[in-house]
């Protein structure tokens, strides 16, 4: 294909155009001056027919979607996951040669990993779940007019709540609520409520007050003013706290087998009280790589969901 | 036997755990500190190496501290040990990462005053640029400690030092009548260790932190 004289796809079709026309949108004349709307300091985005006006020259590289940086690099899609791999196929190969006493056989047989690893997810989703239906809203209405006098008691409790040792708090809630998964699913969530509502409250509280006059100025109401400004401006903060609540549960997670909750947890308790560094080391590795991958899910999660518009450009 | 009974008879038990776990906390700390503000002097000037202290130690504090104290174990063996290991490791954290982002935020106009008036490289560190980048030191000090109270009682799993055995005597005799009231000792005496020392720090920063940066 031989692109005629004029017509290269690469050329800038619009700039020529858009400087003849009248002013590109966005652009104004106030008194026979030109005035730009500071869109790209804004938001970092480029609107239809900028990159026409770009000082730098109009180029090929001036079309919005070649500015965009990538947002997940590969390097961030590949590393950790082919770590994590090497790391369990190592682990693998070694359980592979490894010749295994009957009591470490007995604690590994059966599809017990299987079983201790589902519970351990299990037991994460779960009570990420439940920190976040209970959080968020906590922190929304802490944040409202009405219950902001609440919101400094909260924030009081969450820092004393941070020198509660986990286990305690956890063996606590078993003499209360008996051995079983739910008095170490209440553990885990109580736990890490605090830290994600300190994490949504600083985060409503962080918007910019002149924003939301106007959202309230155009006439939209307390509901639209949350859902259409408050939240998607604070999405970040509420997204580095699912993150913060995860990691923080697949830790407290394995603390779950002091209470009878099951979990890779059982599989290190039992390896330290029998002495089988075998089966020690294989509940380490896998409680280790699920944590890195809960955290590398979170991550990209993180930056996939997060408003472009909110993207820190350097 | 109530709770008040319980700690008239074993304070002595009770008081000896409590100064062993705030000992381990407090020596961990004191190691974690001058290391990890030479790791954060080492790599706060070279962009890659700063960030790649900084990842690390963030992968690292995403280790469930159970895991980290099993890991140990295969190495180190039981008992003290793997407690002061994983205590210096997980301690190091939140005191590279601050020392890092707080030797970067100096202002770089006074270094370079200070290089001006002609201060050597390890008089303008020692002068200006550590005294400044102190208080979020600090607080990289004040997280790891609260964070390291919490480690530590899971460490007495491996049979480390400290209130931890006071919880997990507690959760082997389970249904017993003390049961509550040991762990409700363990528990609310690291709480208020972790208060205390907590304290401490606001103290210490009154008396360390520069009058001209204080805020």
């Amino acid at each position: 294909m031989s692109p005629t004289p004029g017509d290269d796809p690469h050329a800038p079709r619009r700039g020529p155009v858009a400087r003849q026309a009248a002013r590109p949108p966005g652009e104004h004349e106030v008194k026979g001056l030109a005035f730009r709307d500071a869109y790209r300091d804004e938001y970092g985005e480029d609107p239809e027919g900028y990159g026409a006006e770009d000082p730098a020259g109009p180029g090929p590289s001036a079309s919005p979607v070649a500015r965009e940086p990538r947002r997940v690099t590969w390097q961030k899609l590949t590393f950790l996951p082919a770590l994590l791999a090497a790391v369990l196929l190592a682990t693998w190969l070694w359980f592979a040669r490894a010749d295994l006493d009957p009591i470490s056989r007995n604690a590994l047989s059966d599809g017990q990993v299987g079983k201790a690893l589902r519970q351990h997810v299990e037991l994460t989703a779960l009570s990420t779940f439940f920190v976040l239906i209970i959080a968020i809203p906590l922190g929304i209405l802490l944040t409202r007019r009405r219950f902001r006098k609440g919101a400094p008691v909260a924030m009081a409790l969450a820092n004393t709540g941070q020198a509660t040792p986990a286990i305690g708090l956890l063996a606590l809630l078993v003499i209360w609520l008996g051995i079983g998964e739910r008095a170490a699913l209440t553990g885990i969530v109580i736990y890490a409520v605090l830290p994600v509502l300190s994490n949504t409250i600083a985060g409503l509280r962080a918007n910019d007050p002149t924003l939301l006059e106007a959202a309230r100025g155009i006439g939209m109401s307390p509901l639209g003013v949350l859902t259409r400004v408050e939240l998607p401006l604070a999405v970040p903060l509420i997204l580095a706290g699912v993150r913060t609540a995860l990691v923080l549960n697949v830790g407290t997670a394995t603390l779950a087998t002091f209470g009878g909750g099951g979990g890779l947890g059982v599989l290190i308790t039992t390896g330290i009280t029998n002495q089988r560094m075998p089966v020690l080391m294989l509940g380490s590795i896998l409680t280790v790589v699920l944590a890195l991958l809960v955290d590398w899910l979170a991550s990209l999660a993180e930056i996939v969901l997060s408003p472009r518009g909110l993207e820190v450009r350097s | 036997m109530n709770f008040w009974d319980y700690l008239g008879t074993r304070h002595q038990q009770l008081l000896t755990d409590a100064y062993q776990h705030a000992s381990a906390v407090f020596q961990c700390m004191v190691v974690a500190t001058v290391i990890g503000v030479l790791i954060g002097v080492a790599t706060y000037r070279s962009e890659w190496a700063g960030n790649l202290a900084t990842t690390v130690t963030s992968t690292v504090l995403t280790i469930p501290s159970l895991a980290m104290i099993g890991l140990l174990i295969p190495v180190v063996g039981l008992g003290v040990a793997p407690t002061v290991t994983a205590l210096t490791l997980y301690g190091l954290l939140p005191i590279v990462r601050n020392a890092i982002v707080g030797l970067r935020g100096v202002d770089p106009a006074l270094v370079d005053a200070a290089k001006g008036i002609g201060m050597s490289r390890l008089h303008r560190l020692a002068r200006v640029e550590l005294p400044l980048a102190w208080p979020p030191i600090l607080t990289g000090i004040r997280v790891s400690t609260q964070m390291l109270m919490g480690i530590a009682a899971i460490a007495a799993y491996a049979s480390g030092p400290g209130l931890g055995n006071e919880i997990f005597r507690g959760i082997a005799s389970l249904g017993s009548k003390n049961a509550l009231n040991q762990v409700l000792a363990g528990t609310l005496g690291i709480v208020v260790l972790a208060l205390l020392f907590d304290a401490a720090y606001v103290l210490i920063g009154r008396l360390t932190i520069p009058r001209g940066i204080r805020v």
